[in-house]
């Protein structure tokens, strides 16, 4: 285990103090790239998260009093604080959102643009809690968004679900006519709530009309989306930073992160943690140590499952001195991805918790794909005899082949994501793979399961058209 | 003349015809489904060929389109 030198726990309050409201003690200008924390909702450290939770948050004159109004901006000016805040997108690619702007503005036509808050991922909460509990942000950022695109509509995307902050959002929306806010017109979309469903091609299609599976596309979206309209898809978190960005100034905004990742950024940490689900703000150069210390994880785990299911396991005592940061990770061969943290103790077998994810995202898959299809369920099934140590060690190379195989074979990157899980499993529980197929007991066996995988759905996606409508 | 060639995987369905029109432009899985070499051919020869494979798929699945002029091209993204 690590120290977290630089962890400053107790930071003030840089929105109080930009405002000059009274807080807990002195408010002093947060100095640049100086601190680090880990921040839940409302907790010393946060930005986005920053402020009372939801329900005691004030709607929306909470929210101006807080942030104050949203600096009047024309399109020329949200552009260059697009381009010098080099906001990076947050759904998982990191794709930089002045850019996909700047595609759509010169591909011409009336753009439209979406904001995609229906987080797919089924053990991520960030981009629920962040609309649950901030949805002025994300619609602040929304209409600046907007206004740089030159657009008068914005469709805010989110799954049909229980879950989904759907109603909040609404009440938002309402709270803004009611003060006669120079807003863009909002449409609140609810689409199937299934894994590639969220994926950017699949959510355009959808709000365009379509089905919401991924589609096979030659150009990006950006330059043209299904309907021929330069479509932007922007992840609500990305939207939400660039409200604080305005409001703030970029490098007030940047200093929150680190150079190669400006501002902050939301994680979910889940499995075996204090409260799975929890969504955590990061500042600064934060470990992966740093977090899980911060939701009560002591030590280092045996491995940690980052970026999401679609994302990739990295050994337990590599993870939890690598910073939570594009380049950092990358140092472990991960990526942030949707920002999960899921932590798998000791005891417990990875390749147990990989089989049944592996399993239930062959069964998200849209049914589109030949390799998908035919690739995917063979993936599973074989992931699973490995589990349970049926496979032997000619299994263990065909899967490997099919893996590659199955590589970049598809339209959207769901059999990618399924791989690079698969890959990970093979290099990360390397010692385990050795002892299943040498017949030996998994001591993990006996462990109960970690992670909330949802139940697997057999069909393989091959169900009726209206599903996807 | 170079034309880009692609094959949408959402509507290709194995018949794995495109293969006998263009053998060395495409890979073939285990289940007939394609994959592209090369996305752009050059000589009137393959071509041709290309041509010919986007003709045969009987889901229209292999997709040829002449490569917009220099200079009219989207910005990488």
């Amino acid at each position: 285990m690590t120290t977290m030198p630089d962890l400053e726990v107790a930071e003030a309050d840089p929105i109080a103090a930009l405002h000059g409201f009274a807080t807990t003690g002195p408010a002093p200008v947060p100095t640049p790239g100086a601190a680090a924390s880990v921040a839940g909702v409302g907790e010393p450290g946060a930005l986005l998260l920053a402020g009372a939770p939801a329900g005691a948050d004030g709607g929306l004159e909470g929210h101006l009093g807080r942030w104050g109004w949203l600096p009047a901006m024309d399109g020329p000016g949200v552009r260059a604080l697009l381009r010098t805040s080099g906001l990076d997108g947050r759904g998982g690619g990191g794709f930089p959102l002045a850019r996909k702007v700047e595609t759509a503005r010169l591909a011409g036509g009336s753009p439209l643009l979406v904001v995609n808050a229906s987080e797919s991922e089924p053990a991520s909460r960030k981009d629920r809690t962040l609309c649950a509990e901030r949805p002025h942000l994300v619609l602040d950022g929304a209409a600046l968004v907007a206004a740089a695109l030159g657009v008068d509509e914005v469709v805010v995307h989110l799954h049909r679900s229980p879950r989904s902050p759907a109603p909040v959002l609404a009440h938002a929306v309402a709270e803004r006519r009611h003060r006669r806010l120079a807003d863009p017109r909002w449409r609140i979309s609810a689409g199937p709530d299934r894994y590639v469903s969220g994926e950017s091609s699949a959510v355009a299609s959808y709000v365009d009309g379509g089905e919401a599976r991924p589609r096979f596309t030659t150009l990006p979206l950006a330059v043209a989306g299904p309907s021929g309209r330069p479509t932007v898809v922007s992840n609500a978190e990305t939207v939400a930073h660039l409200a604080v960005i305005a409001r703030l100034g970029p490098d007030v905004w940047a200093a929150h992160g680190v150079p190669s990742s400006p501002g902050t950024r939301l994680v979910t940490v889940t499995g075996a943690t204090a409260r799975p689900g929890r969504v955590l703000e990061l500042s600064g150069p934060v470990t992966i140590g740093d977090v899980l210390v911060a939701d009560g994880v002591p030590a280092a785990p045996a491995a940690v499952l980052v970026g999401g299911f679609a994302g990739g396991w990295v050994q337990g005592e590599d993870a939890w001195r690598t910073p939570f940061t594009r380049d950092g990770l990358r140092g472990v061969d991960a990526e942030p991805g949707c920002g999960l943290i899921g932590v798998l103790p000791h005891g417990a077998c990875g390749l147990i918790e990989t089989a049944r994810i592996v399993r239930y995202l062959a069964g998200e898959s849209a049914g589109q794909c030949g390799t998908c299809v035919a690739g995917l369920p063979r993936l599973a099934a074989a992931c699973e005899e490995l589990a349970t140590g049926t496979l032997r060690r000619r299994g263990v190379r065909k899967l490997v082949a099919l893996a590659d195989l199955v590589d970049g074979s598809g339209a959207c990157g769901h059999p990618d994501a399924v791989v690079r899980l698969i890959r990970s499993t093979l290099a990360v529980f390397e010692d385990d793979v050795v002892g299943h197929l040498s017949g030996h007991p998994c001591r993990g066996a006996v462990h109960p399961s970690v992670f909330a995988v949802p139940e697997a759905d057999l069909t393989l996606g091959r169900h009726d058209a209206r599903e996807w409508a | 003349m170079t034309v880009e060639i692609r094959i949408d995987p959402t509507v290709c369905r194995g018949h794995a015809i495109c293969a006998l029109f263009f053998r060395d432009g495409v890979d073939l899985d285990q289940w007939g489904f394609g994959k592209i070499v090369v996305g752009t051919v050059e000589s009137p020869r393959d071509v041709r060929r290309a041509r010919r494979a986007a003709a045969a798929c009987p889901n229209g699945a292999f997709v040829v389109r002449e490569r917009a002029a220099a200079g009219s091209a989207p910005p990488p993204v």
